[in-house]
């Protein structure tokens, strides 16, 4: 474990440290001074050659200098130094500090002048140059963040990261919370720290409101801890805490530019880090369905090849009537066969919507065309009884997977025709409610038990005392897995006439299709 | 026997290659069998069959990838017969050019009906049908006239150019995409309510009973075929 502090200030932040007191460093004062006595020097030594009117600008040099370099009270004491010495050297009467001529005294208050104003101008540019200098450090130390945490793959990574480098910098104690089920727990940092339940509850304030809490926030200042929500994608990914050693405010509002830097760099990362997570997640998931869908119509596949041959032949012993062979058992093999076949599709069916595969493949279905199809497919199983239609016409258009609905409307006769008795009549009747387009099947049989209708839809649920009828229940489960993932209701209810049952399928408004009546035109 | 059609049957089951010899001989077909693709392939160059039922479950390739190779090399008349009962793939084979499709566990009659009407319409395909006869409907394609049992019925433009395209391949399976490409153009190949629409409007006018349907054939999730002609 990283001990996540350093005291020590770090080589080549100098510059960043606040500049030397008002009053400027001795040396420069040294130094003006010596200007000034070069300057007079010379100007002995060019005044011996003839008298030079001008003279007074070569202070101006000392003066500029003084102020450039060494700031505004250097540079007024070099002004005043350089009026004395003017004054002293080249002014009637010579070497002596009285002024004669109030000429002179303008001479004076110039070099003072110019002290202020360069200096002023110096100070403005100095403090740029600082501005400058600190805002590329600030970059600087980001990019070098930033870089390392390109080659971080993992939380806890990013957050050692993270507290390593804010620690360094701020010369305080930092820690990663990530959210949990159980409060926000410690990633990165001194795990074997314990958080107060003032510090928990503004690690959950942080963390729910997407805002820093604790020392030196708005909310709960007593924390001794400040947390600072990491947030990208709109999403509050972890907070990190720190701490200064003296229990103090942890970071002077100056550094806080810096440390906001810090915390969108790590937040990047970690938003980076689970959004690879999310995908490899979803690959994965991706990969378990195909799975799944190859298992089923690999299954389906080794179902129905057998079943294909022994229906066909069925078919036709049935056809030949083979010498020997009592015809009803002939009729019996392609029923049982046909049997066995819808029980194999509802199997999978079953399994279908078990593991969640269904792949629904909506369309705009004529109820008219679904209900042929069903009657077509099941008119061997249908034949002892009179099948009724009754769907309108002109009854609007839904929204189905073709094939999923004909396995529902298949289980619907079929169940109709097991309970119904040899010459009981199946009515089909389709019809538009006032917000629904309702498609249901009726039966002349003994109808349902009372105050159990729905129970009848249960996966292996059957009519209680009917066990003579045969068959497992699969069938209505079918049907109601189905419709209710293609968005529709099955409801079971007996006859209002108490002929038997009604099994009906209700597609809600949703699903009406509005189609345009031009198409025909 | 040297007169009857010729069927190359792909399966790689022994037991459906099997069945599908006996049915279809019993009904004077002669059979070349295939177990896989690669036979398939060379039997289709050097038998030059008249029709080939495709397994689309083949152990060496899949099936859909050889409807093109197979309609490339040969005008045979192409039936698949799969266990995949996905409307997806029937759409895709159709759509690759296949001329119909069988689902497994099939009904032997209904698949030998497919098979006569898709080779009959293979010798027609040189010489186009001028009237077509469903039922006691008649299409005259030449001069776009519809009559049932005598009368002429009235059809829009869009109902007489859906109804002729299903009669120019009578028994044939069109899906959506197809018709819609044909009647409304390719930027409506999604709009299958506008075929359920014209579908309705066919059957009131031209079905005796338009609740239960024997004309204008759905096929799930597929598309529609012209019933009723081969009698």
């Amino acid at each position: 474990m990283r001990v996540s502090r350093r005291a020590e200030t770090e080589p080549g932040r100098a510059p960043l440290e606040a500049p030397p007191g008002a009053w400027g460093r001795p040396i420069g004062y040294a130094v003006s001074a010596g200007l000034v006595a070069l300057v007079t020097v010379l100007g002995v030594a060019v005044h011996s050659f003839g008298n030079l009117a001008n003279l007074a600008l070569l202070y101006l040099i000392p003066v500029m200098a003084a102020a450039t370099f060494y700031g505004l009270r250097t540079g007024l004491f070099t002004g005043l130094l350089s009026s004395l010495a003017y004054n002293f050297f080249f002014l009637p009467p010579l070497h002596s500090l009285t002024v004669q001529d109030p000429e002179n005294i303008l001479t004076v208050l110039v070099l003072l002048g110019v002290a202020v104003v360069t200096s002023q101008l110096a100070a403005r540019v100095r403090l740029q140059a600082d501005l400058a200098q600190r805002s590329s450090g600030h970059n600087a130390a980001l990019a070098g963040f930033a870089r390392t945490l390109a080659g971080l793959s993992t939380v806890e990574e990013v957050g050692e990261a993270l507290c390593a480098e804010v620690a360094s910098r701020f010369g305080v104690q930092a820690l990663l919370l990530v959210p949990g089920g159980e409060g926000p727990s410690i990633a990165a940092g001194q795990k074997e720290h314990a958080l107060g339940p003032i510090e928990i509850a503004a690690a959950d304030w942080a963390l729910a409101h997407a805002q820093a809490a604790g020392r030196g926030s708005d909310v709960v200042a007593a924390s001794e801890w400040l947390f600072q929500p990491l947030v990208a994608g709109g999403r509050v990914l972890a907070a990190l805490a720190i701490a200064a050693d003296d229990g103090g405010i942890p970071v002077r509002a100056d550094q806080r530019p810096l440390l906001a830097g810090f915390i969108d760099q790590a937040a990047l990362s970690l938003g980076r880090i689970n959004l690879v997570a999310e995908l490899a997640n979803v690959a994965q998931l991706k990969e378990r369905d195909r799975l799944r869908a190859a298992l089923l119509s690999s299954v389906s596949h080794d179902l129905r090849t057998p079943l294909t041959t022994i229906l066909s032949v069925a078919d036709q012993i049935k056809a030949t009537r083979c010498e020997g062979l009592d015809p009803a058992l002939a009729d019996g093999l392609v029923a049982e066969a046909e049997r066995l076949n819808r029980f194999v599709a509802n199997l999978l069916g079953m399994a279908r919507v078990e593991a969640g595969a269904l792949r629904l493949q909506r369309e705009a279905v004529d109820l008219t065309d679904a209900v042929a199809a069903a009657v077509h497919d099941l008119r061997n199983r249908l034949d002892a009884h009179p099948v009724r239609l009754d769907v309108p016409i002109d009854l609007p258009l839904v929204r189905a997977d073709p094939q999923l609905l004909h396995h529902v409307l298949i289980n619907l006769l079929d169940n109709a025709g097991k309970y119904s008795d040899p010459g009981g009549a199946i009515t089909i009747r389709g019809r538009r409610g006032p917000d629904d387009v309702v498609l249901a099947v009726e039966d002349e049989g003994p109808g349902l038990a009372k105050g159990r209708e729905a129970d009848i839809f249960e996966t292996f649920a059957r009519l209680e005392g009917s066990d003579r009828k045969g068959g497992t229940g699969l069938g209505l489960a079918i049907v109601k897995g189905f419709a209710e993932a293609m968005g529709m209701s099955a409801a079971a209810a007996n006859r209002a006439d108490g002929k038997g049952a009604t099994f009906s399928l209700a597609f809600p408004e949703a699903l009406i299709v509005h189609a345009a009546a031009d198409a025909a035109t | 026997m040297s007169l009857a059609y010729k069927i190359l049957v792909v399966d790689d089951e022994p037991q459906i290659r099997r069945l599908l010899r006996n049915t279809l001989e019993r009904a004077d077909y002669e059979v070349v069998p295939a177990a896989d693709a690669r036979e398939a392939m060379r039997l289709l160059g050097f038998e030059k069959p008249d029709a080939v039922l495709l397994d689309l479950g083949l152990p060496d390739r899949d099936g859909l990838e050889l409807i093109p190779l197979i309609k490339a090399q040969s005008n045979a008349t192409l039936i698949i017969v799969s266990a995949r009962e996905a409307t997806a793939e029937k759409v895709a084979a159709l759509d690759l050019g296949a001329d119909d499709y069988v689902t497994k566990p099939f009904d032997t009659d209904e698949l030998l009906a497919r098979l006569r009407t898709a080779l009959r319409r293979r010798v027609q395909a040189s010489a186009e049908s001028q009237v077509v006869n469903a039922w006691d409907v008649e299409i005259d394609l030449v001069n776009r006239l519809v009559r049932k049992g005598g009368e002429e019925v009235h059809l829009t433009p869009k109902e007489y150019a859906f109804l002729a395209e299903l009669a120019r391949h009578p028994g044939r399976v069109f899906t959506h995409k197809q018709l819609l490409g044909a009647v409304w153009g390719a930027v409506f190949e999604q709009n299958i309510e506008y075929v359920r629409i014209v579908v309705r409007n066919l059957r009131q006018k031209l079905e005796a009973d338009p609740s239960s349907p024997r004309l204008i054939v759905n096929e799930l999730g597929v598309g529609y075929r012209l019933k009723g002609a081969d009698s």
